[in-house]
């Protein structure tokens, strides 16, 4: 029994695209614009049929989109947040969860988010083979923010960003609000990116084109968070306590629709791999040929099947195959091929279920099935990893288009300088002659001792006033990074796993040992800086009391358990980056250091720190307080030494997940185009050569506070669904 | 028929086993639910293929001899000679899968259907439906009664304290001797999934029944609260696909209670088709339990005929 033609649905569709005569053009300050004599791409349907043509911008433009983007800024930002949440409501249906659930965002911004205002404009870039449903995901919140939007949708997006664009437009939205640009991503959006006007650029995709938009807008001086997911690889692990047969469903469901976002693992427990398998075999049979996202994927298919098993299929459609017997270290596994393949690897333990699902350079999602809910939320392990560096969705994914209210900007706008990336940080120090009246040798703190530098080199420090030396420090570089970076990933799991009760604990005791140094840190702080010892006495006391600040607040940053649209509950849960790097500022060297180092090991985080290069002393006078404290070993670290130097180092280790910098334009311009495989969460602040850089002393609730807060977590979800 | 299940030895250790995740059944149900319906001349296939699948019903207290003779003549011409003649099927034989009558009713079907001059088989249903609270003697007793009478499918229900008890080794035992009652006469175990309380509870009947030699596996009497609803009925084809992959025999499937449109047998033949295959999609391992639901159909036939909704009497009634 055949089902025979269905209708086709289509025609709605085709009459827009005929109304257009199939050619879009661009939509900037409300309305569709065909400039003449631009290149056009084509869009090809599932039939290898051109579906329209869209333009290609240029400069010219680009430059107009922006300016009437500014412009939609004013008139955007300046309504009441009624005003937006009204206009940003009304969009077609299979967007209407979404519009409406951000629309709310909207209505509440200043009741739920004081002390947040809009960014500006943002730059939305995604890739061609980006979903509409990820576009939508940073296009809906950055305008409920209250922000205006330039799209740079892929090709595959153009025509629903275009015509989403009139519909928001009808509806209420202003003229220049939301900005459509077609043509090449990566051309378009790395020259939005370097328009002094925009704030801001969040881009989801795939990673290819990530780390290209990130490497060609390094030194722009605008922040880029990427969301890396289309390609990620996700584990769909299923344990012997699973009902299979749904299991089995919900792969297929995952791994062989048309057009899916992720590269689905199938994991299946030894014990049930005989009831899986004939379940498989069952229903990829009767299943229909899935259309390859191209030509040019059919060989990259292809190969990876021929190493799996025996002779392809041919045609321009694909039969959904099943790849048994593959292992981690085969190709298909390691890199794997576009189209309708699932590999299928075998584990013979739950725990080894977990392990092998979590061993992977993605961290985007994962399926677990099994009827045991303590093994399921054990198997949820966290971290973005390569999968980007900022949160979508939710209460969590608004703060990347937000920015804290009366703050200036972090990183200010400039012109990416010719920087040779492969030499940074890579100038000699100059060589000591060691003086007779040999002052102070400070020591670095690396895996919970105190230690020289593994080169045995120090740098002097020179007094404020340049004239003398005031003491030697060590000159720290990537061994001692690696030593670090070691000592930390070792300690920082169970740091976490200790929970914010005891975190807390120690945090106070910690405070109470600077407490007690109050006096040795204070003098540091004076000779150092010069400051009067009045002066230095009350960054210690201030110092102290931040510590304090953020051991209060382990215990109150807690998940929660959001409404969820489908049946089910959900849980959100706060979790550690993992290890960051953090590079302190000049400014006032110890309350820095203790905001910043508080923040992170509050929320679970182990820390690698650069000391100012100027002003390393209290720094390194705190390390006994750190040693008298009960962190764990190799928790905290403190490297002194040359700042790119050691910037490098961070840079270039993987298991870093974050860097919070505070240093040299250049140096920012250095981790932008660095950070990206795997992409680092970056927060830079490019601090010019006087003392004018971020103000510590705040009042508890500062917006600065609550940004260093949001940067120290990362937000885990786990969707239990239930009937 | 086809070979029928001569069942297995009960395997405790597989029933304990069984997991089921409601909240994904119920999703696939959904799906199951969108897949786009046949049209135009498919629809009239898929629906024609709905009649030969029907077992046409009448289980009242007021069935006399009239109105099963009706039934009888009814499942014999299902669809207007007329309407098939314009298809083209007159001559294919299409009639309803069977009927199905009380056991005392059992040898006025009988009688009508030899006068018919048709070899429909008359199913009876027995075992002290619907509830099945009678001793086991009498339950016996019925089948042998209706067997005797001339019945060639046994529809019997399931004795839902043993199931709810979980004494799945006692049911085993009831339906085997159910089973050996039957002689020739086919074996359709009704669950009454209405009373079962989980889906685990239907699965795990289902498995037992599917042991001790049940030719089909059927949602429920029509009587209880909850009748045949597709997520069940997933859970139901799910053991049976279990159970052919590990013993090779092929059990039917008889959704029955509260089917009553055209549309609705459409969705029930794609569901079949979705998760056991089209080898399943004849009479002899699907069944619809119905009474309403031929009129439907008659009436999406003779539009599609005709072009024109007919009004209820121009169709014949049963």
């Amino acid at each position: 029994m055949e089902y025979g033609p269905t209708s086709s649905s289509a025609a709605n569709a085709q009459a827009w695209l005929d109304s257009t005569c199939r050619t879009l053009g661009l939509f900037i300050d409300g309305k569709f614009l065909l400039p003449a004599d631009r290149q056009t791409r084509t869009l090809t349907g599932a039939k290898g049929d051109s579906v329209c043509t869209v333009v290609c911008a240029v400069e010219e433009d680009i430059s107009k989109g922006v300016s009437s983007s500014a412009s939609g800024f004013r008139a955007w930002s300046g309504l009441s947040c009624h005003q937006r949440g009204k206009a940003s409501c009304s969009t077609p249906a299979t967007l209407v969860r979404l519009a409406q659930y951000y629309s709310s965002w909207a209505q509440l911004r200043d009741t739920l988010l004081p002390h947040w205002s809009p960014l500006g404009v943002v730059e939305v870039v995604v890739s061609d083979d980006c979903p509409l449903y990820s576009l939508m995901l940073k296009v809906l919140p950055a305008l409920a923010m209250g922000n205006s939007v330039i799209v740079v949708p892929g090709l595959s997006t153009a025509p629903s960003a275009l015509l989403l664009a009139q519909i928001f437009t009808e509806a209420g939205l202003p003229a220049g609000a939301l900005n459509v640009l077609t043509g090449s991503t990566l051309f378009v959006g790395a020259a939005v990116a370097c328009n002094a006007s925009v704030s801001s650029v969040s881009y989801s995709g795939n990673k290819q084109d990530g780390v290209a938009l990130c490497q060609a807008t390094a030194g722009a001086g605008v922040a880029v968070s990427v969301s890396a997911a289309v390609g990620a690889v996700c584990p769909f692990i299923v344990f012997e306590s699973a009902d299979l047969d749904s299991a089995v469903d919900g792969a297929i469901e995952a791994a062989f629709r048309k057009r899916k976002e992720v590269q689905w693992m199938l994991y299946v427990q030894e014990s049930v791999l005989d009831g899986v398998l004939a379940r498989l075999r069952l229903r990829v049979a009767s299943l229909p040929c899935v259309a390859l996202p191209s030509e040019a994927d059919r060989s990259l298919v292809e190969a990876a099947l021929i190493q799996a098993c025996g002779p392809p299929a041919t045609g321009l459609q694909y039969p959904p195959t099943v790849l048994c017997g593959v292992a981690p270290a085969s190709p298909c596994v390691a890199s794997p091929p576009p189209g309708p393949l699932l590999p299928l690897m075998t584990f013979r333990s739950n725990t080894e279920g977990v392990t092998l699902g979590n061993h992977s350079p993605h961290g985007h999602a994962a399926s677990v099935w099994t009827e045991d809910l303590t093994l399921a939320l054990e198997a949820a392990k966290s971290g973005h990893k390569d999968s980007g560096t900022c949160t979508d969705g939710g209460q969590e994914g608004l703060y990347q288009f937000l920015q804290p209210s009366c703050s200036s900007p972090s990183l200010p706008r400039s012109a990416p300088t010719p920087l040779d990336y492969d030499k940074f940080g890579s100038t000699v120090s100059s060589t000591l002659v060691p003086t007779a009246s040999a002052p102070k040798l400070y020591q670095q703190f690396v895996g919970g001792k105190s230690c020289k530098s593994e080169s045995g080199c120090s740098v002097a420090v020179r007094a404020p006033d340049g004239a003398g030396v005031l003491a030697y420090c060590p000159d720290g570089g990537r061994k001692d990074v690696r030593n670090a970076v070691e000592a930390a990933s070792k300690v920082q799991p169970g740091w976490m796993k200790k929970g914010p009760s005891a975190r807390a604990q120690s945090l106070y005791s910690l405070a109470k040992g600077l407490e007690a140094k109050r006096k040795e840190l204070a003098t540091s702080i004076s000779t150092q800086t010069g400051l009067s010892l009045d002066e230095a006495d009350q960054e210690v006391e201030l110092s102290v009391g931040r510590l304090t600040d953020w051991a209060a607040r382990c215990a109150q940053t807690q998940g929660g358990a959001p409404a969820v649209p489908q049946a089910g509950s959900a849980l959100s849960l706060p979790q550690a980056l993992g290890v960051v790097g953090v590079v302190l500022p000049d400014n006032q060297p110890l309350l820095s250091l203790v905001t910043l180092l508080g923040a992170a090991v509050a929320m679970g985080n182990a820390v690698v720190m650069v000391p100012s290069q100027r002003y390393p002393i209290p720094a390194l006078t705190f390390i006994q307080v750190l040693q008298a404290s009960d962190l764990p070993a190799g928790l905290v670290n403190i490297i002194s030494g040359a700042r790119d130097q050691l910037t490098v180092a961070l840079a270039n280790h993987n298991v870093i997940k974050a860097i919070w910098y505070w240093g040299s334009p250049e140096g920012c311009q250095y981790l932008q185009h660095t950070c990206t495989g795997p992409f680092k969460t970056l927060w830079l602040h490019s601090q010019a050569h006087g003392d004018q850089g971020t103000r510590w002393a705040l009042a508890p609730g500062a917006a600065l506070l609550e940004e260093t807060w949001h940067n120290a977590t990362q937000w885990m979800s786990i969707w239990i669904p239930t009937a | 028929m086809s070979a029928r299940n001569p069942g297995i030895n009960i395997d405790l250790e597989w029933v304990s086993k069984v997991r089921v995740n409601t909240q994904a059944v119920l999703k696939r149900a959904q799906q199951i639910q969108s897949v786009k319906l046949a049209k135009k001349q498919w629809q009239a296939a898929w629906l024609l293929k709905a009649v030969t699948c029907i077992d046409l019903t009448t289980l009242a207290g007021d069935d006399t001899p009239s109105n099963v003779h009706r039934l009888c003549m009814k499942a014999v011409q299902p669809v207007p000679h007329d309407l098939l003649r314009s298809m083209g099927m007159h001559d294919k034989g299409v009639t309803t899968g069977a009927v199905c009558v009380y056991p005392s009713r059992v040898a006025d079907a009988v009688k009508s259907l030899k006068a018919a001059n048709s070899s429909l088989p008359v199913a009876s249903v027995a075992t002290g439906f619907p509830a099945g609270q009678t001793p086991l003697r009498t339950r016996l007793e019925e089948v042998r009664a209706a067997v005797a009478d001339g019945a060639a499918e046994i529809d019997i229900v399931i004795n839902r304290t043993l199931a709810l008890t979980g004494q799945w080794e006692a049911m085993y035992d009831e339906i085997r001797q159910f089973r050996e009652a039957c002689g020739n006469a086919h074996m359709k175990t009704i669950l009454a999934i209405g009373e079962l309380g989980t889906f685990t509870n239907v699965y795990k009947a289902s498995l037992v029944s599917m042991m001790a030699g049940s030719d089909f596996i059927k949602t429920s009497t029509g009587k209880e609260s909850v009748n045949a609803t597709y997520p069940v009925a997933i859970v139901m084809v799910r053991a049976i696909r279990d159970y052919f992959l590990r013993t090779g025999h092929k059990v039917g499937f008889k959704p029955a209670g509260g089917i009553r449109t055209a549309k609705e047998s459409l969705v029930w033949l794609s569901l079949i088709k979705e998760e056991l295959g089209d080898e399943w999609l004849s009479p002899q391992l699907f069944r619809l339990g119905a009474s309403s639901l031929l009129a439907d159909i008659e009436r999406q036939i003779f539009h599609y005929v005709t072009g024109r909704y007919p009004a209820l009497h121009e169709l014949p009634m049963a």
